[in-house]
């Protein structure tokens, strides 16, 4: 009983956390937080991809930028209803991600970080390339789903609501997917393909699967978002998107499903508190958390347990002895 | 003709640029395994350091002198307090951290010297020649030059100094190099600091061509990562050469393939490191490594 109160009381709690938020935030802040569940759904799928299958994506940015691109262009150009465009932003995001995900059938860490950055990078360009589809610098607006006569609360608890629903979805996915034999086919890419190979998991299944709905994720994310500012342009998907993604990711704790949130809100907010002081200092910030929280807690806030940090921060004095040996084995980042 | 030959002159240019990023990624990764992401921010950062003692009135020479020498600390530092103690972490980790020098260094240079363009002083005179109806300029010249003089000296150092055995040793077998007396984690350092100080020279040979700013390197470094894949992650010979041919592909390609033009040029790097990631995945000099189980 008490082990089923610990795995399932955090959860819980976020859950009642996020269901009464609207009752004591003030329609900003909730909006806010819809944009922080939009980054979350896309960090979500990092951390599938990451976290568990140890497949690393700097592009994660741009497959979100292909999600929110997509619901605009369905609804600016052929006038759909901007939430029904949602599963496709998922679907045509999911089909980018597997052409991206080709090169890593073959490639590793740190070739595939490489290519996934190039991606990332050419993404914006190629969005200013396509103007007569993409709006080109101008980008795009698009309607926002207006809240039903009977719905008693305001416009954006309306949009946070559908936020929830979108993250909710993607939770039960994921979980679904970490559980029995899909899940341990999946940790078994990261923990070591060449054994998990000879004992018949289909490599190139696994790694695009996980690709597709990594990328799949990324793109409902970015739907959402594209629904909740009601305007896109290239702008808002430069390659600092994905690294932004990636520190949410990271930040929260990248094998944890609770951590992708907890990284979004972290990426949402950070910026927002220090820009007033200073417009740097967000990035210094972010750039620190990375370092510090590869060093000491390589879990993430929500991976972090008062003995594991204890011993994390004793451990920094005491690494001795040879770097990196040449030709060592890529192996897990979250660990469990 | 006369535009191809003129566009190969410029791709030389630029690409004897990433060149001299690429080298000093191939430097770190021959030492350390790493890709240092924030290389060319680190580089921006120095760039920027020279600019203020030039802006405090300091002449141009020493003051890149004295700001190598920062840089080299610079490096070291890194390697000391930063890149160390996650050295036994998986690669993913590492990337994350190295992505994390990329946030840091470009968020101090921001802070700093704030995301204005500043004008960067040029090593070169401003003249030009006429050579059969291309136009060579000395800047072209001279950072081909540069290129030319790193290679050599990098070469040199590696090949015929006790200095440079023993980094080649260290880079070789770390275990190994440790039980005949190398001081190989003092190798490593050094390995940093003087991709360091090359990446500085690099961010000096860009400054002039575009205005210093915080995010200046960004692209610069998209290219090093296409010409040190395309040379072989582990030869720094290979490094400068496929810089010089992502240059000269990229010169060319956005001129002549009307699908790419100007806006896409970025994609070239990509499809050149797609390509040969595919085709030969360790690069035009690279060694094939190979995996036991």
């Amino acid at each position: 009983m008490s082990t089923w109160n610990l795995r399932y009381a955090p959860a819980s709690l976020a859950a009642v956390f996020a269901l009464g938020l609207p009752a004591f935030a003030p329609d900003f802040m909730l909006f806010e937080f819809s944009i922080a569940v939009s980054y979350g759904i896309a960090i979500l799928g990092l951390n599938l991809l990451l976290g568990v299958t140890g497949q690393i994506c700097l592009a994660q940015g741009a497959l979100f930028g292909v999600g929110a691109y997509t619901t605009a262009i369905l609804n600016v150009s052929f006038g759909w209803d901007p939430v029904a465009t949602l599963p496709f932003a998922a679907i045509v995001a999911g089909l980018i991600g597997v052409v991206v995900g080709l090169p890593a059938l073959r490639l590793q860490g740190l070739q595939l970080a490489i290519i996934t950055f190039g991606v990332a990078s050419a993404f914006p360009q190629l969005l200013l390339k396509m103007d007569t589809l993409t709006g080109g610098v101008t980008g795009l607006a698009t309607d926002q789903p207006m809240a039903p006569k009977w719905f008693p609360g305001s416009q954006e608890v309306w949009l946070y609501g559908l936020s929830l629903i979108c993250a909710a979805i993607s939770i039960v996915v994921v979980t679904r997917l970490l559980r029995g034999d899909t899940g341990r086919m999946l940790r078994a890419l990261r923990d070591n393909p060449v054994i998990a190979e000879a004992l018949g998991v289909n490599l190139t299944k696994g790694r695009l699967a996980a690709f597709a709905v990594s990328s799949a994720l990324a793109g409902l994310g970015g739907g959402l978002f594209c629904i909740l500012n009601g305007f896109i342009s290239p702008q808002s998907f430069l390659p600092m998107k994905s690294i932004d993604i990636l520190i949410g990711g990271i930040v929260g704790g990248i094998t944890s499903i609770a951590g992708a949130f907890i990284g979004a809100v972290f990426v949402v907010f950070v910026p927002g508190f220090t820009t007033d002081i200073d417009p740097a200092l967000g990035g210094l910030i972010y750039g620190l958390c990375l370092i510090a929280m590869m060093m000491v807690a390589r879990q993430g806030i929500a991976g972090l347990r008062i003995e594991g940090l204890q011993k994390a921060v004793l451990g920094i004095f005491r690494i001795k002895g040879l770097s990196r040996i040449p030709g060592s084995v890529p192996g897990q980042l979250g660990g469990e | 003709m006369q535009l191809f030959f003129q566009l190969v002159v410029d791709g030389l240019a630029s690409g004897a640029i990433y060149a001299s990023l690429a080298l000093a990624l191939v430097l770190i990764f021959r030492a350390t395994r790493i890709v240092n992401f924030g290389q060319g921010e680190m580089a921006t950062f120095s760039a920027y350091c020279a600019w203020q003692l030039c802006e405090w009135g300091m002449p141009m020479t020493p003051s890149f002198l004295v700001v190598g020498a920062l840089a080299f600390l610079l490096g070291i530092g890194v390697f000391r307090f930063v890149i160390r103690p996650v050295s036994k972490a998986p690669v993913e980790a590492v990337v994350v951290v190295t992505l994390g020098l990329f946030v840091v260094f470009q968020a101090l240079s921001l802070w700093l010297w704030g995301s204005d363009q500043r004008a960067f002083p040029s090593m070169f005179p401003n003249v030009g020649w006429d050579l059969l109806g291309v136009r060579v300029t000395a800047s072209a010249v001279g950072i081909v030059g540069v290129l030319l003089g790193l290679a050599v000296a990098t070469g040199a150092i590696f090949r015929f100094t006790r200095l440079g055995l023993a980094m080649r040793a260290s880079a070789y077998d770390g275990e190994k190099s440790l039980l005949v007396g190398i001081p190989v984690e003092r190798m490593l350092m050094l390995g940093w600091g003087f991709a360091a100080v090359i990446g500085f020279v690099a961010a000096v040979l860009v400054g002039p061509r575009l205005f210093l700013s915080p995010t200046m390197m960004m692209p610069i470094l998209l290219y090093a990562l296409a010409s040190a894949t395309l040379g072989g992650w582990d030869s720094p010979l290979g490094a400068m050469i496929g810089g010089l041919i992502v240059g000269v592909a990229e010169s060319l390609g956005a001129t002549f393939l009307p699908f790419i033009g100007a806006d896409l040029r970025v994609v070239i790097p990509i499809l050149v490191t797609l390509l040969v990631l595919l085709v030969r995945p360790v690069g035009l000099f690279g060694t094939r490594t190979v995996v036991k189980l």
